[in-house]
């Protein structure tokens, strides 16, 4: 097998701190090469090196056996170098065709557009993906899986030797993820190498053949997939190993703390969902994406109100702002941290301040050094790495970044908390902090409703589960009746439930 | 715990710059670095300096407020009728019209924030939307003036020898800080300009307090209104005329982001000060005002590009992005530029200088036009140059380049500030100049005022070219000649607000009225002394009004623009007015122009400055009858005026004996 | 898209308004009045057009007005220097497309903020050009200036001409040419732009100059309407030209515009100004109409949008 791309001894820093120490990586045709590692690890950084959004500060580098230098987006392209990025990319004014069509046009394809051409490409590609996609549809109407999917399709239709894929399936299904299993197969038989970014090590080990893992901007090792075991990864990723991926507490329950009838909101197109969580209990959602559960969490935040009334502690509320159900007590930490987290240029004690801000303020004041003193307890309090807690949330890894976010709630004291997809894009080690975090609010008695993707995730954390399916509750599940398989057929309706039973999560 | 305060890199450069500028003046101009010369700056700055403090939240929560200079002018004339018409008190009639200060700002907050609609574009609308209401309400003409004293020392006033609304803006400098700095709703308008989802997210009442700052923003400008009404001593509805670019600039200057997030109201206000600072200085050093506007203008850029530059050199060092050439090339392109405007001001105050430096042994005669780029004064220049040269005085020529009525005062007080021996002014508002003149007065530096003339206590003689009555009755008598005493006629105007010829067509009105009751007058329209305009408007008259039959343009690009609408539709419609041989002769020549009415500007310019010295050096006595102004003979003094003749009919017949 | 539903909804005002003046005023519809309007209205329509692909790339132009009249200066002075015509119209249309170009620069390579950089030049050139022309029309042209040496009606035929093939070139090219789509692209996500390859910077740079050139196109054709030219002209220019932009349906943050919709703008706010003398309404309140006017247009797009995102999330 010849090598596609080979790469020695990569260094990049910014602003002073070295990102990357010193990657090597080897990809050869025909392989899928999955690279693994903690967030901040240098996973992102090195892709970017590869496809020419960066230039590394030294090391080599060198495609079908050709040295590289000065690589920019444009050359990549040209060397057949395409990459999914973990965050679509798209222009949301153009239609799904067009942003397929830019990503693949050059200059030889001449002055004029020729539309006709494109939608046939774009209707062709979807097609390969196996999804049914409108391509005259504009993409700002797009739901993030079917933007992941648009961006799927352009690397595809890349006719790319090289593919990078950086978290291809977070916002996926099950059945896209399958179907994006099978291309992957394809390619390789086609012989082009594909480098596989992702933490579900469950993929990693089913579509893998080799793996590389990085660690604090290294290369630790380059492995064969066959025969090397999930524990073995996670110790070579964080350097130590993990007792129990999943600390579940065991915890007194309180009276009910939250419950809904019949709650509906018609602008999110919720209907008919009813459930009630104690005080110390975790509540789990389950489902696809879009099946209802972040609707569900805006609509008891307050972020999209509607005239269903919410019960806390038996006394029925309506909610229709934030700052409202900031002042009844519950807390939500979105799924976007960077979007809605956090406020990416402000300082950590700021970022955790802001949504208790009465609590460092006299008559509407901010005092500055309560604040710094509180952001420096949640730093001590939850190990984030930082310099200190006037730097700016932005410069911090993702793991680090999501404890601040949770911080913020941590300091509301609140009696419910919502999280959603909190371990989503975060490195293992900090993964295991924030379950234990949140074992901890439990153990405080706060109520938890936990929105997770990650099936052994919801299995390990919570109490009960709630199941989602178009919108609304198919089924709230005890811990001890729920398994994957009965949580997926559940999810996708009965009758996906017999193939999926034995399917892959 | 971090510092309490911190100056960004482009906040030390500006108060470098500031600390340069206050050097390079005080030594050029020994009258710059004086207490009463710093507060007058404070003064002149305080209406601007509100909106710049008004508008720096905004700009931080990355919005833009265009409508703060239109809410000015309305909240003005506001007050004004409610006290003239209404006959309501001061207080009450200050409290309405800040009512509708709050109500302009509410509607901006209403559609910015809980519509959600781009602040650019809808304040853009209420600019314009405000501006013409408080144009339609007046009819732009009503200027309301007379205010008691009591109310003009909040204006004009000094309180321990600090001017009396430099303490109200010291209060809202205060106010603004801490809710920008220190209290929560600070912190939020920050998060807010950074990431608006994510401080929603945060539970921040996000739409409340973006409405709270526009709608401050409103009430701000209102407060900036009033104080202004009472420095000026009139209230116009043209007040306020392109303050909110100028409050964008000192804001972007002093390291406010338009992006949002990044800023601070410190550095708002050196920004101001900056500037207030450069204005003032150029005029001590008797530069012309355009200077200020091209070297405002470098700066803008070359601040916010030093402070990018080198923000990306220290990113490409750190390997963040990758330098590249074209910037490189811009910025040397940038910096060209902004080194020939530069270049081109130096070489300019050298010159100024040249003939500065002499100015203990030579008398300098400071000579304001009504506006600087108008061909009727740019003619009258010639002659007062001519005098100049003559006498072997220094002539000051400078004026506003805008419609904004304060230019003038402040103009004069650095006058004042720099002891001239005598200020010639062309009056555009008498109720807002005529303190100022006054003062003038105080300062014994003989005042005269020429084209139009203040009020009679507020200057020593008034160079009477023809009174506006005469103008208008050989407008009228022309006119009616023409159409033989009957018919249609329409008026073309210069800015519907423009005081002098609003004063002509009542006259007219008046004189037609009298003598010519056949005669109709159908239509005013303006046309903002564009040349341009006054074609499109005098084309549509031409259709509109079919019967007309003489167009009477009374601003001087009107006339050339309605004869070239007349001679394009090969129409026989009579177009006389007031304007300048120069621009008209084609037409007068073709005949499309029947008649221009004026004085010789020549001979005017160059009496503004012989009169302008002969008072300077006490030459005219207190009951003289008539006096000697060199070539143009003796002239007759009656009272306190100084007559220069008739106004002279230009028609075929004279127009090429005329060079002006 | 909901260009189409703004386009048609402006189209039915203009339609309402012509109906109105057609039954309330005599004299409107005449072809000279047409004629007139189009003449009078060239500039702000040439620049729209230019305005339209800045706006499209998420930037603004406020400094128009001020090349507009410096275009207008260097042509005179081009013709009375004796320069031939074409020669002299070259020259104002490079004079523009260089001040174009000095603000796209600063705006696309040193990156400043557009609203800056054109305000800046705004006031920088107008106080320039005052300085150095100190006021002083340009006159004494020759006989040929006027018309460019043409009849009255070849000449307005010429600028139909340019007007058509403008505003068809435009629209034409930014659906059909790949670089009018790089122009959107660019506006509506530069990140995924520079990604796709697209050099986001040349295209911003691209559309300063393009607007820097037709607005010293426009000053030139507006200028030979003359004898002579005056040195304070196209004040103001600049908000007519957005706001005929903004009522055109554009989005102020980018990728969302089209030219039929800036050239329905242009026409709806050009016809209200000459339709108010003709319906006899006082010209005080043109402003407060105008203002009126952008704020309705904006806000009625922004209740449209909410219906249509309402609908968007019901179907997801």
């Amino acid at each position: 097998m010849n090598t596609l791309l080979s790469a020695t001894a990569i260094t990049k820093s910014f602003a002073g701190i070295q990102a990357l120490k010193g990657i090597s990586f080897e990809l050869r045709a025909g392989e899928v090469h999955a690279l693994i590692g903690e967030n901040g690890a240098g996973k992102s950084t090195f892709t970017k090196i590869v496809t020419g959004a960066l230039q590394p500060d030294s090391g080599e580098m060198s495609i079908c056996g050709q040295r590289i230098t000065n690589l920019t987006p444009q050359t990549a392209r040209a060397l057949g170098i395409a990459a999914i990025y973990q965050q679509p990319l798209l222009f949301p004014h153009l239609t799904v065709a067009e942003n397929i069509a830019l990503a693949l046009e050059n200059g030889t394809h001449g002055w004029r557009v020729d539309w006709k051409r494109r939608r046939t490409q774009a209707r062709e590609l979807l097609d390969r993906v196996g999804v049914h996609l409108d391509p005259k549809r504009i993409a700002g109407s797009l739901s993030m899986a079917e933007q992941q999917i648009v961006e799927i399709a352009k690397a595809i239709g890349s006719d790319a030797k090289i593919l990078l894929m950086d978290e291809p399936t977070a916002l996926l299904t099950d059945r896209e993820v399958d179907h994006l299993f099978s291309l992957i197969g394809q390619f390789r038989q086609a012989g082009v190498g594909i480098v596989y970014i992702s933490h579900r090590l469950e993929e990693i080990q089913a579509i893998a053949d080799r793996i590389t893992v990085l660690r604090d901007g290294c290369t630790i090792t380059c492995r064969d997939a066959a025969g090397i075991d999930r524990g073995e990864l996670i110790e070579l990723m964080v350097g130590r190993s993990l007792a129990s991926i999943f600390p579940k507490h065991t915890v007194a329950m309180g009276p009910t703390a939250l419950e809904v009838r019949n709650l509906s909101n018609s602008s999110l197109g919720l209907h008919d969902i009813s459930f009630s969580v104690k005080r110390g209990e975790i509540l789990g959602m389950a489902g696809l994406v879009g099946s209802g559960r972040t609707e569900l969490a805006k609509t008891l935040f307050g972020l999209s109100p509607d005239t269903c009334p919410i019960y806390l502690d038996g006394r029925a509320v309506q909610i229709h702002s934030p700052a409202q159900a900031i002042s009844l007590g519950i807390g939500y930490l979105p799924e976007d941290r960077r979007q809605h987290g956090l406020i990416l240029d402000m300082a950590l004690d700021e970022n955790i301040s802001m949504a208790s801000l009465d609590q460092v303020c006299r008559m509407g004041l901010v005092q500055r050094g309560k604040e710094a003193a509180q952001g420096k307890k949640y730093i001590l309090d939850l190990h984030i790495k930082a310099a200190g807690v006037s730097v700016a949330a932005r410069t911090l890894s993702g793991g680090n970044q999501q404890k601040v976010a949770l911080a913020r709630w941590l300091a509301i004291n609140p009696k419910i908390m919502i999280l959603d997809e909190p371990t989503q894009g975060v490195d293992v080690g900090s993964k295991s902090e924030i379950h234990e975090l949140i074992g901890q609010m439990a153990a405080r008695g706060v109520a938890i409703i936990l929105i997770s993707s990650e099936l052994p995730e919801i299995l390990g954390m919570c109490d009960r589960i709630a199941v989602f399916r178009e919108k609304t509750i198919a089924a709230v599940l005890d811990r001890q009746e729920a398994t994957q398989a009965r949580i997926i057929g559940l999810a996708f309706g009965h009758a996906d439930a017999a193939i999926l039973e034995t399917g892959q999560v | 715990m971090r510092p309490k305060f911190r100056l960004s890199g482009i906040q030390w450069a500006l108060l470098g710059a500031l600390l340069f500028e206050v050097i390079v003046f005080s030594a050029s101009s020994p009258a710059f670095l004086t207490w009463t010369n710093g507060m007058e700056i404070l003064r002149f700055s305080v209406e601007l300096g509100l909106l710049v403090v008004a508008l720096t939240p905004i700009l931080i929560t990355g919005g833009i407020d265009l409508s703060v200079g239109s809410t000015i002018g309305l909240v003005a004339v506001i007050f004004g009728l409610t006290w003239q018409n209404l006959h309501l008190s001061i207080l009450s009639s200050a409290a309405l019209a800040l009512l509708v200060a709050g109500i302009c700002g509410l509607v901006n907050a209403a559609l910015i924030s809980y519509l959600n609609l781009p602040a650019l574009i809808i304040t853009l609308g209420t600019y314009s939307l405000y501006r013409g209401v408080s144009e339609g309400i007046t009819r732009a003409a009503i200027s309301v003036t007379g205010y008691p004293a009591s109310f003009l020392r909040l204006g004009q006033g000094y309180l321990w020898s600090i001017p009396i609304q430099v303490f109200v803006f010291l209060l809202f400098i205060t106010f603004y800080a801490v809710l920008l700095h220190r209290s929560k709703i600070g912190r939020a308008l920050y998060a807010i300009g950074l990431n608006p989802e994510g401080a929603r997210y945060a539970g921040l009442p996000v739409k409340r307090y973006l409405a709270l700052v526009y709608l401050l923003s409103g009430i701000v400008s209102g407060i900036a209104a009033i104080i202004y009404v009472a420095h000026l001593g009139l209230a116009k509805s043209d007040l306020g005329t392109g303050f909110e670019l100028q409050a964008i600039t000192a804001i972007v200057i002093g390291g406010t982001s338009v992006f949002g997030g990044r800023g601070d109201l410190f550095g708002s206000v050196l920004g101001l000060l900056f500037l207030c600072v450069l204005q003032n200085g150029l005029h001590l050093l008797a530069q012309p005002s355009e200077a200020t506007g091209v070297l405002t203008g470098a700066l803008l850029i070359l601040v916010v590009a030093t402070d990018l530059v080198t923000e990306r050199l220290k990113a490409a060092r750190q390997g963040l992005v990758r330098w590249r050439r074209p910037l490189l090339l811009a910025g040397t392109a940038g910096t060209a530029v902004i080194v020939v405007a530069l270049t081109l001001v130096l070489r300019s105050s050298q010159t100024g200088s040249g003939t500065g430096s002499g100015r203990h042994h030579r008398p300098v005669i400071a000579v304001m036009p009504k506006a600087k780029g108008d061909p009727y004064f740019i003619s009258a220049r010639a002659g007062a140059e001519e005098a100049a040269r003559q006498l072997g005085v220094d002539l000051i020529w400078d004026g506003p380049t805008s419609l904004d009525p304060s230019m003038q005062n402040e103009l004069v007080e650095s006058w004042i500030t720099r002891r001239v021996d005598a200020i010639v002014v062309a009056v555009a508002n008498k109720g807002s100049i005529s303190t100022v003149l006054r003062k003038a007065r105080q300062h014994h530096i003989p005042v005269l005022t020429w084209d139009a003339d203040a009020e009679p206590d507020a200057r020593d003689y008034f160079l009477n070219q023809a009174t506006p009555k005469a103008i208008a009755d050989s407008l009228a008598d022309e006119g009616a000649r023409l159409l033989n005493g009957k018919g249609e006629f329409a008026i073309i105007t210069g800015p519907l607000s423009a005081e002098n010829q609003n004063e002509w067509i009542s006259y007219i009105r008046q004189r037609v009225a009298e003598r010519y009751p056949q005669m109709k007058l159908v239509t005013v329209l303006p046309s903002d002394d564009d040349r341009d305009k006054a074609f499109t408007q005098t084309q549509n008259i031409l259709k509109v009004y079919p019967q007309v039959k003489l167009v009477i343009a009374i601003s001087a690009p009107a006339v050339p623009g309605a004869a070239e609408a007349v001679q394009q539709a090969g129409s026989s419609v009579d177009v006389i007015g007031l304007s300048l041989p120069t621009i008209c002769r084609p037409y007068i020549r073709s005949g499309v122009v029947q008649t221009i009415v004026l004085w010789n500007t020549r001979d005017l310019g160059y009496l503004t400055v012989y009169a302008g010295w002969l008072a300077s050096q006490g030459k005219i006595p207190a009951d003289a009858t008539a006096t000697q102004a060199g070539r143009l003979g003796a002239l007759d003094v009656r009272g306190s005026e100084i007559i220069l003749g008739k106004p002279v009919l230009i028609n075929k017949a004279n127009i090429d004996r005329l060079n002006f | 898209m909901n260009h189409r539903v703004r386009e048609t909804a402006l189209a039915a005002t203009i339609v309402a308004l012509l109906l109105l003046l057609g039954w309330r005023t005599t004299g409107f519809f005449t072809p000279a009045n047409l004629v007139d309007l189009f003449l009078a209205n060239l500039p702000t329509m040439m620049i729209a057009v230019g305005m339209t692909m800045v706006i499209l790339t998420g930037e603004i132009d406020i400094s128009v007005g001020s090349v507009f009249a410096i275009c207008s200066v260097v042509m005179g002075e081009c013709a009375r220097t004796g320069l031939p015509m074409v020669v002299s119209l070259v020259i104002a249309i490079v004079a523009g497309a260089l001040l174009g170009a000095v603000n796209g620069g600063l705006i696309a390579y040193v990156r400043i903020p557009s609203i800056v950089a054109t305000l800046a030049t705004m006031v920088a050139l107008r106080d320039g050009l005052r300085w150095y022309t100190q006021g002083a029309w340009i006159q004494g042209l020759p006989q040929h200036f006027q018309w460019f040496g043409l009849s009255q009606s070849s000449f307005i035929g010429l600028c139909a001409a340019v007007v058509a093939v403008t505003v068809g070139l435009s629209a034409a090219g930014l659906n059909n040419l790949r670089i009018g789509r790089e122009v959107i692209a660019t506006g509506s996500n530069k990140a995924a732009a520079h990604m796709a390859g697209i050099n986001t910077s040349r295209v911003v740079f691209g559309v300063f100059v393009l607007t820097g050139a037709l607005t010293g196109l426009a000053a030139a054709l507006n200028s030979v309407r003359f004898n002579q030219v005056p040195s304070n002209s196209g004040l103001g220019l600049e908000l007519k030209v957005i706001a005929a932009v903004a009522v055109g349906g554009a989005a102020i943050t980018g990728g969302s515009a089209t030219i039929t919709g800036t050239v329905l703008g242009v026409v709806l706010l050009s016809g209200i100004g000459s339709a108010l003398t003709f319906l006899g309404i006082n010209a005080y309140w043109e402003k407060a109409i105008q203002g009126g006017i952008i704020l309705i247009a904006v806000a009625v797009d922004a209740l449209q949008f909410y219906r249509k995102d309402k609908a968007h999330t019901l179907a997801a």
